[in-house]
């Protein structure tokens, strides 16, 4: 068989994948977990003193909270296969990315086995974000002392 | 996951339906009376949605809250805002907030029939509030 005719074949036989059903799945899902999230925000505002501005901190900590006893469970991944990317891209993904890997090397101990690959997965996260956020904020200062911009 | 079927358009019709229910879009408390001028001068902008003004002597409170789709701009339209009732009041101590958490505790000092001799230690703790960063 050739190489060609192989691929002609292989094409045939794969199912397609129902890309809009994902979507939509993703996208309810996602939303259901950002409604969490505004209603974790709102019982921080009205039952401590945070403001807008200053509730995302605990909110996003527990969401990484709800995520983490989720993922300890084993419910999270099952989220994860229903819903794709609506699971992965709110924080909760973030913190099951953390969690999981440390539950898989939990076996080796814990400095080197948690503590070595806790951020194995979500470590490019926290290095993209940090050197995104660098740039970003060189570029508005620069944008902001020329004058183009204000705060 | 058919649990999450059921329940996800159910939620979602909830909140449709609780949207629906009608709230006092204008509300003044406080001493110094002059509601027909601070309202007229709140429904000039036209992406206010809802405000509550707590006023005691000289310091004011306006906590309002911007439509949706505005709120792209609220830090924006905060300021304008502030610049205007400085404008109109210059000898008074205005202070306005778009934050969610103060116009909630606004409705409540409202809410709560707050004394005259409390009202000002109110006022200044809410604006030491919205002023916070971290």
């Amino acid at each position: 068989m050739e190489k060609e005719q192989y691929q002609q074949l292989e094409q045939n036989v794969t199912p397609k994948p129902p890309y809009l059903k994902n979507v939509a799945k993703a996208f309810f899902v996602g939303g259901f977990i950002c409604a969490i999230g505004q209603a974790v925000s709102l019982f921080y505002m009205i039952f401590f003193n945070f403001t807008e501005a200053t509730a995302g901190n605990p909110t996003v900590a527990t969401m990484v909270f709800f995520a983490m006893i989720l993922t300890g469970l084993g419910l999270y991944k099952r989220i994860g296969q229903f819903a794709g990317a609506g699971s992965a891209v709110p924080v909760t993904g973030f913190g099951n990315a953390v969690i999981s890997a440390a539950i898989e090397h939990r076996s080796e101990g814990v400095v080197l086995g948690v503590g070595g690959n806790l951020f194995k997965l979500a470590g490019s996260v926290v290095l993209f974000g940090v050197v995104s956020a660098f740039f970003v904020a060189l570029i508005k200062y620069i944008l902001v002392t020329i004058g183009v911009v204000s705060w | 996951m058919r649990l999450l079927g059921i329940t996800l358009p159910l939620l979602a019709v909830l909140m449709l339906l609780n949207g629906c229910a009608e709230k006092e879009k204008f509300i003044v408390y406080g001493s110094p009376q002059n509601e027909g001028e601070v309202e007229a001068l709140i429904k000039e902008e036209d992406f206010v949605d809802r405000t509550t003004v707590i006023q005691y002597d000289d310091s004011m409170l306006v906590a309002v809250q911007i439509k949706p789709w505005d709120k792209w701009k609220k830090a924006k339209l905060e300021k304008k805002l502030q610049k205007k009732f400085d404008k109109k009041y210059p000898n008074k101590d205005v202070f306005v907030s778009a934050d969610y958490k103060i116009f909630y505790e606004a409705n409540k000092i409202k809410k709560d029939q707050i004394e005259d001799n409390k009202l000002s230690d109110k006022i200044t703790e809410l604006i030491k509030l919205a002023k916070e960063e971290t």
